[in-house]
């Protein structure tokens, strides 16, 4: 049975009301597979349901810049362990919270959409799904500052409640407001997180790692969990131990077996570029080492970042390089490419800036016998950055 | 239905139905009591209907615990009734009648007086109608997905409020609710349907599925209950949650006999209507006249700011806002008539409604020193919608 969403639409006129579209939803359903639980698969599937079904129509509609926070290939790393979709636009940012709950008497934002900096939005959506009549509804919208003013906080959920008269039954008033009272404060500071090393995350993964914890977001204090997610290296490396898969970030083992299916959907590729690089020292490489690359955008332009290792691997000395995608464009003065620890840390030699304008901007590394992680950065930060480490 | 006269019958009388038909008026003696009370407090008998509505609200503000919400929730039968008729009518699938429609958002009055904001110079009894309007349709469409829900499903479609509100009407005291909301939210986690479409139907979870989450239960209690209580084990748990389906369905259908006592006339106690001083309530008799005038001022200047508002939309919004509201055809008519798609039709109709929005906003803070915030342009909108139905009625265009 097919509802007619126009026949709903009547029924409550200032909520928006939006058709998933026909043909997606097996196919969403079929990519959201990969989580540790039925209720994980369902939730990332709801999450997915409302982005497909929500981003095109805002983009449409309000902000032709809209794009998904922080990026697509990192939202099973966030379904994975909480509820909520951010959408990034004009310098803000709102999160989809969807639940299939018929009666809309409340939202609920769980506490990492409100209170890890990074996260944190301007906005929070109420998204009704209904699967079963294929459409979406918006019924509500609340500020960070109303949530947080009006709203409660439930310590056992970690989540901050809003009952439904303290919400905004109609998102036109989003862009209403912000030009009929741009005074009105929508955003609160959030508060600072626990700093973690890399010892600490590590032991922190290994143990919420475990898939038959169901409520890892539940086992420890906020603050401790903030600072885990946030890093969006151990985020994924969280998820992956939830799946029982292997490290996927594995330098040592892309260039034996090829770049991790995981990896690849970050944007990473193998390909081999050694001769044209290596060709002045003549010595034709007995074992042809791969390079890897990742296509990156830095304001606007398009860049490749390279990996590769500088002579045998086994000299366990690594060339991070970053050039323009075109060959003959230069790097504008100023753009920065470095590394950081896992816990991001800084540490010498670990940068390089381009001073006038270059073809290329390059750190090497030596490592010692163990394998590190290693985080890259670039200034400005490129479009979609997340931190993701590589282990070296 | 008879229309009601005089100041004593639309403040406490109240529908009667006999199935679904209205078979007249019932007065409260206590809220007669009170008016005939407060009447004779006055310098002369005061027959202003805006009169007492601002009267009654005012107090209703200052108290609470008073009978100003019967008094409202009287005056505001017929508005219940209206909504519940047109409701019912175009929505109902047969299975409610006009009773049980009426009966079941009448309850919602607290919302419109919450809800409602006097200083914008709408009244009362527009805000009410897109009130019960929406509630109604709100509960009805819930309804209907309920019924073809199985247990299991539902259990994962309610809010937690919904659910704890359901198990309070039920009569648990409140650290039974706790721990059904906590077997409840363990459920949540180990149960939810295996494909993407066809879940209404979804079946009682598997032994298995059951022992874990008695385990989650068994583990989470410690930290998230007050008193963790007994060990729980997979019978136990799925007792709980059939419990919880039953009270969520049974606070969807709530018992209409227990409702038709509005006001409720309690052991005759009339002891708390306090006799005011006289002087205060001359203060305030002048107070609520120099209010109700400048509310009839205001209500049709905002009339002739959307009029000419929506005279400035150019023909092609004008023409489907006229569509849309008067001739009450679907966006999907309208597109075939104005030969475009119907996203484009649904897409205009929210820009002029914007349009009018923004321009009935930037009026009221100009005229009406009111300042703007997102809550009061969620309000305009929401009143801004019923004026619209209003103003394309059949019977208010010539």
């Amino acid at each position: 049975m097919t509802t007619d969403l126009e026949t709903l639409s009547i029924n409550n006129p200032t909520n928006l009301w939006l058709e998933i579209p026909e043909n997606q939803q097996t196919n969403i359903w079929e990519k959201s597979q990969a989580f540790s639980t039925d209720n994980r698969r369902w939730m990332a599937y709801l999450n997915n349901l409302s982005l497909k079904t929500f981003l095109p129509w805002f983009k449409e509609e309000y902000a032709q810049n809209a794009k998904v926070f922080p990026n697509s290939a990192t939202l099973p790393s966030i379904w994975e362990v909480t509820n909520g979709t951010g959408i990034s636009f004009n310098g803000k940012k709102l999160v989809l919270i969807p639940s299939e709950a018929l009666d809309i008497s409340e939202l609920r934002v769980p506490q990492e959409w409100v209170d890890i900096p990074n996260w944190s939005a301007d906005y929070y959506l109420a998204v009704q799904v209904n699967v079963e009549e294929s459409y979406i509804r918006i019924w509500g919208y609340t500020s960070q500052a109303n949530l947080k003013n009006k709203g409660t906080y439930d310590a056992n959920e970690k989540a901050y409640c809003l009952d439904k008269q303290h919400l905004i039954s109609n998102l036109s008033i989003l862009s209403i407001a912000a030009q009929l009272c741009p005074e009105e404060i929508t955003k609160t500071e959030t508060a600072t997180l626990a700093e973690l090393s890399t010892t600490q995350a590590d032991n922190l993964i290994t143990r919420l790692g475990n898939s038959q914890l169901i409520n890892p977001r539940q086992a420890i204090p906020f603050p401790m969990w903030g600072a885990l997610l946030e890093n969006g290296a151990w985020r994924q490396g969280l998820y992956e131990q939830r799946q029982g898969m292997s490290r996927q970030w594995s330098i040592r083992q892309w260039m034996q077996n090829g770049v991790s299916e995981a990896a690849r959907q970050f944007g990473w590729a193998a390909v081999d570029l050694r001769p044209s690089f290596e060709g002045s020292r003549g010595t034709a490489a007995p074992a042809q080492l791969p390079t890897l690359i990742r296509k990156i955008t830095i304001s606007g332009a398009e860049y490749e970042l390279l990996v590769k290792p500088k002579g045998e691997i086994q000299n366990r000395t690594w060339r991070f390089e970053l050039r323009p995608a075109t060959v003959g464009e230069m790097i504008p003065v100023g753009v920065k490419l470095m590394l950081l620890t896992e816990d991001l840390q800084p540490f010498d030699g670990n940068q390089a800036q381009a001073k006038k304008p270059v073809e290329r901007l390059y750190v090497d590394i030596a490592l010692g016998e163990d394998e590190e992680g290693l985080v890259w950065k670039t200034e400005p930060v490129s479009d979609d950055y997340d931190y993701e480490a590589l282990y070296l | 239905m008879r229309s009601r006269q005089g100041i004593t019958e639309l403040f406490a009388t109240f529908l009667q139905f006999d199935a679904d038909r209205v078979i007249g008026w019932a007065t409260d003696a206590r809220l007669r009591r009170n008016i005939t009370n407060r009447q004779q407090k006055l310098s002369e008998p005061e027959n202003s209907e805006d009169f007492w509505v601002s009267y009654w609200y005012k107090e209703w503000q200052s108290q609470k615990q008073n009978l100003a919400s019967g008094h409202l929730s009287a005056y505001l039968q017929e508005v219940c009734y209206w909504a519940a008729n047109k409701t019912a009518t175009h929505f109902s699938s047969g299975q409610f009648t006009l009773s049980d429609c009426f009966q079941a958002i009448v309850t919602k009055t607290d919302k419109v007086l919450q809800g409602f904001k006097p200083d914008m110079g709408f009244n009362i009894k527009n805000y009410a109608s897109a009130i019960f309007s929406s509630e109604l349709k709100e509960l009805l469409r819930q309804q209907k997905e309920v019924d073809i829900s199985t247990d299991w499903r539902l259990l994962r479609k309610v809010t937690q409020k919904r659910l704890v509100e359901s198990l309070e009407n039920a009569g648990l005291n409140p650290q039974n609710v706790q721990s059904y909301v906590l077997a409840w939210k363990s459920y949540q986690a180990l149960y939810a349907p295996r494909k993407e479409k066809g879940t209404r139907k979804l079946s009682r979870p598997d032994d298995a599925v059951w022992e874990s989450i008695a385990n989650l239960y068994n583990q989470e209690r410690q930290t998230q209950l007050a008193q963790p209580g007994p060990e729980s084990n997979a019978e136990t748990i799925e007792k709980c949650l059939i419990a919880s389906a039953k009270a969520i369905r049974a606070y969807l259908y709530p018992n209409m006999a227990s409702l038709n006592a509005t006001t409720g006339d309690n052991s005759g106690e009339f002891q708390d209507i306090l006799p005011q001083l006289r002087q205060d309530s001359l203060l305030s008799e002048i107070v609520v006249q120099e209010e109700i005038e400048e509310r009839k001022s205001q209500q049709s200047q905002i009339s002739d700011v959307l009029i000419a508002a929506i005279n400035e939309l150019d023909k092609e919004g004008q023409n489907i806002l006229k569509c849309y509201y008067q001739g009450n055809k679907k966006q999907s008519q309208i597109a075939k008539e104005l030969g475009v798609k119907q996203y484009t039709i649904s897409r205009r109709l929210t820009k002029c409604k914007d349009t009018l929005l923004i321009k009935l906003a930037t009026w009221t803070k100009e005229s009406m020193h009111i300042s703007l915030d997102s809550s009061v342009l969620d309000y305009m909108s929401t009143v801004l919608e019923e004026w619209l139905q209003n103003y394309y009625k059949p019977e208010n265009v010539n």
